[in-house]
């Protein structure tokens, strides 16, 4: 009984953290899911978007800039490395994750080139959640406030945005491209905006994770897609992605879930290294389920395995 | 007003296999002419429906719809002036949104999409009446994703979507040939019925003769890659599927001699 109840104690007391740590990667969870499930356009962007927007940030921050402005800079930074990975696919008919990879990779390179080197400290520095009233700053519930706040905002505008004429028409745009552009959608435009959209918000990410843990780090993406991947899943399975509703909000509440879990199994005494492992286990298992509910063990046919 | 001025599309150019899709293809079709393409495989047909759409762009050779010129303008602006159903069901719908949401994408279609809210009660109601027309139940599932519909409610779906809002020059692209004999017959009278109310430009692809015969008021034959007769007025009037099955012969056995 002692273990479980250590286990529990220190589970407990780190929830009001890790909370606010899955708030602010709920961005990213989402810049996964927008192009995945909105633009059937599957993207790695994020791999390399997220440290953009943190190193860009770190660098805005070190110079003195104010942190509201250094988010923005991510944002609009994030939103054309986006773009770029949308225009490779859409221009050289290169395959999604392909042009994802290509971006990713060149975006490495770019971060380090911004930062100069390979990581920067910016403890000290002004964060957005030091505006927080009546909460000490460097605490959890002023992280939690600020990214919270901010995902609500992004939930409501994105969950309108989807309902108007233009949103309908860029959700098309995934559905069914042939017929999108018979029906005078400009293809390239939904595409391209969606897919900077997506990488917009991963950056933004990167740039409130820099403010909240106190530096930068060209290797901070590491390993980020596919915790937002699982996180993603989980958050299908739970909520649903029937409705434009239900898929907004899988990347919010997958994001809570998965961070949580994380913190317990580590709680529980899971090597740190093994985690990647488990992860990767997991996403492989979601993505398998309803391949194995359909044909019993045997591998699907040729014709059923989609890109 | 359709008019094709002498269209020229060559595939695999300069290659061994280079295929000439459309050979000075010129064609006219008045305002609410309707006009139906027969053709063995690969005389063009779907060449010429692709290039009408922008989906291919031409060689040399110009397209004019309504006396505009539209050769260089690129599918989805074409969409403004025309509408399109394609022989494949699954192409002219988007399976994952819902029957109402489809309706809605058709009726924006011409015009600018704007950031106010999509569906409304009007446009509801409105598809409500426009769906129900087709005696398919179709009304009272507009909130049903189209993967759950048959193929011939959404070819039926396909067509509601085309007609709507009265384009300047209607397709249709053998879009009863995937159906089973009674759908198909249900989606044609449904076409017939909306080209005559709406007084439609159009130009249907069709292995059918009997729809040949029956249907729109010229005939244009396609054979490798031109127009190889057209049939019109009282000869249209006139004309049998045994006639027109006659033309498909004279043209295989010049191809029998051609080998």
């Amino acid at each position: 009984m002692g273990f479980v109840q250590d286990v529990l104690t220190s589970f407990v007391a780190i929830i009001p953290v890790t909370l606010a740590q899955s708030l602010i990667l709920a961005f990213v969870v989402l810049g996964i899911m927008i192009p995945f499930r909105m633009l059937n356009f599957p993207d790695l962007t994020s791999e390399g978007a997220f440290p953009l927007g943190g190193c860009v940030c770190g660098v805005l921050l070190a110079a003195g800039a104010s942190p509201l402005v250094a988010i923005m800079v991510a944002f609009a930074v994030g939103f054309a490395a986006g773009c770029c990975t949308a225009f490779i696919h859409l221009r050289f008919r290169i395959h999604t994750l392909l042009a994802g990879i290509l971006m990713m990779t060149m975006l490495y390179s770019i971060n380090l080139r911004i930062m100069g080197k390979s990581n920067l400290s910016v403890f000290g520095s002004p964060a957005v959640f030091d505006w927080v009233p009546f909460t000490r700053p460097g605490f959890p519930a002023s992280k939690i406030a600020v990214a919270g706040l901010l995902a609500l905002v992004v939930f409501l505008a994105l969950y309108m945005f989807f309902r108007t004429e233009k949103g309908t028409a860029v959700r098309a745009v995934g559905a069914n491209p042939d017929m999108a552009e018979a029906q005078g959608i400009n293809v390239w435009a939904a595409t391209i905006g969606g897919v900077g959209l997506a990488s917009a918000f991963s950056a933004s990410s990167g740039a409130l994770m820099v403010q909240s843990q106190g530096f930068a780090d060209v290797n901070m993406g590491l390993g980020i897609l596919i915790n937002g991947l699982a996180a993603l899943m989980i958050g299908e399975a739970v909520v649903g992605k029937q409705t434009v509703w239900r898929q907004l909000l899988a990347p919010f509440a997958g994001a809570i879930i998965y961070y949580q879990l994380v913190s317990f199994c580590l709680a529980a005494g899971m090597p740190p290294p093994d985690l990647k492992l488990a992860t990767g286990l997991f996403v492989l298992a979601m993505l398998a389920l309803p391949s194995l509910k359909r044909s019993r063990g045997s591998a699907p046919a040729r014709e059923a395995i989609r890109e | 007003m359709l008019e094709i001025r002498s269209a020229r599309k060559v595939f695999y150019k300069g290659q061994a296999d280079e295929k000439v899709a459309l050979d000075g293809l010129s064609l006219s079709l008045a305002t609410g002419e309707f006009g139906i393409v027969i053709g063995s495989n690969g005389a063009g047909k779907s060449s010429m429906l692709n290039a009408i759409s922008g989906a291919l762009v031409l060689d040399s050779g110009k397209i004019l719809i309504n006396g505009a010129d539209v050769t260089a303008m690129p599918v989805h602006k074409r969409a403004t002036r025309l509408a399109r159903v394609f022989q494949d069901p699954m192409r002219g719908t988007a399976a994952s949104m819902t029957v109402a949401e489809n309706m809605l994408l058709a009726d924006l279609r011409s015009q600018k999409r704007t950031l106010r809210q999509g569906l409304n009660a009007t446009r509801l109601a409105s598809y409500r009446e426009r769906l129900s027309i087709l005696g398919l139940g179709l009304e009272n599932r507009l909130d049903t994703r189209v993967h759950l519909l048959s193929g011939g409610q959404r070819q039926s779906l396909s067509l509601i979507m085309a007609v709507g809002g009265s384009p300047d020059l209607l397709l249709l692209d053998e879009h009863t040939a995937a159906l089973d004999p009674r759908t198909a017959e249900i989606v044609m009278q449904a076409t017939v019925r909306a080209v005559n109310a709406l007084k439609l430009t159009t130009l249907m692809v069709t292995h059918n003769m009997q729809h040949a015969v029956d249907y729109g008021s010229r005939v244009i034959m396609l054979d490798a890659g031109r127009v190889l007769l057209e049939i019109t007025g009282e000869e249209k009037a006139r004309v049998t599927v045994l006639d027109l099955i006659g033309h498909f012969s004279v043209k295989t056995d010049r191809m029998l001699l051609a080998s």
